[in-house]
């Protein structure tokens, strides 16, 4: 590790505490409370963020996976499968948070409707290729399948996205990303939180992206010293 | 319309499943580095020898 990585490590770690602080204090105490939903639309500056964490971590996995099959470098496989369980740590918080959020405002923890159907669909395939990683050797032809998997369950993503346009579902449609612009329909106040909580997640998909990649290449040494020194002496 | 509870527990989930893996991953290194250190030692035991 170059001496400007672990530098840039810490600094990192500090700066993403400190936004999650300026973080939780917009949502607590900066944004209003929304009249219709009251405080339980809070929810939504976790919701949104680890939605939006979810799917860049398996469109990681999505690119690294294309590219360890084109070029067979160990580097590639290891960006994949530690976004891979980045991503499904946030999708399942999005599971997770979302019947928080549903129970008091729709009365019901679940609806099987297109978006939540095919959000679950998601987590089960990254569930599945996390599951295949932990059982591949490295470099073997099961690293070569889940890389496959990988790209293919990033296909259910453009569904999920657009599954609130497409049918008519309980799920609320984008609020960010809507026809009308950016943020509109909704208070600039809760637009600034929204953002700022947005970054705040996005910067700790960054150190857990360090510290994952770092321990897997620490794997890897492990493996590579005990194949060369100890099981050939 | 307020359903506290709903939005703690929210947020209990959020922060725990953040330090749950940032738990694990620190755990999973710390075996590693462990590992590490004794397969070096056995090396350099090896190589005196």
């Amino acid at each position: 590790m170059s001496d400007e990585t672990k530098e840039s490590g810490p600094l990192l770690i500090w700066f993403t505490a400190v936004a999650f602080l300026i973080g939780m204090a917009a949502i607590f105490i900066y944004a209003p409370t929304e009249q219709m939903e009251g405080a339980v639309q809070r929810i939504m500056y976790f919701h949104i963020p680890a939605a939006w964490l979810a799917f860049f971590s398996f469109f990681i996995v999505f690119i690294s996976s294309i590219l360890f099959l084109w070029k067979k470098e160990r580097e590639w496989d290891i960006y994949a499968l530690a976004s891979a369980e980045i991503g499904v740590i946030f999708c399942s918080l999005v599971l997770i948070t979302g019947p928080l959020w549903a129970r008091p405002i729709w009365g019901a923890w679940w609806v099987w409707d297109a978006r939540l159907t095919s959000t679950l669909i998601l987590w089960l395939i990254y569930v599945s290729y996390l599951m295949l990683r932990y059982q591949t050797d490295v470099g073997s032809m099961r690293a070569r399948f889940a890389a496959v998997l990988g790209i293919v369950g990033f296909l259910d993503i453009p569904f999920i996205h657009f599954s609130v346009l497409w049918w008519r579902t309980f799920h609320p449609p984008p609020k960010m990303i809507s026809p009308e612009g950016l943020g509109a329909g909704m208070d600039p106040s809760m637009v600034t939180t929204l953002m700022l909580s947005l970054g705040a997640f996005t910067l700790l998909y960054f150190v857990f992206m360090g510290q994952r990649i770092k321990v897997e290449k620490m794997r890897d040494e492990v493996e590579r010293l005990k194949k060369d020194y100890l099981y050939t002496n | 319309m307020n359903n506290l509870e709903y939005l703690f527990a929210a947020n209990v989930f959020v922060w725990g499943g953040i330090f749950y893996y940032l738990f694990r991953i620190k755990k999973y290194q710390q075996s590693l580095q462990n590992d590490l250190d004794l397969i070096k030692e056995a090396i350099k035991k090896g190589l005196q020898k």
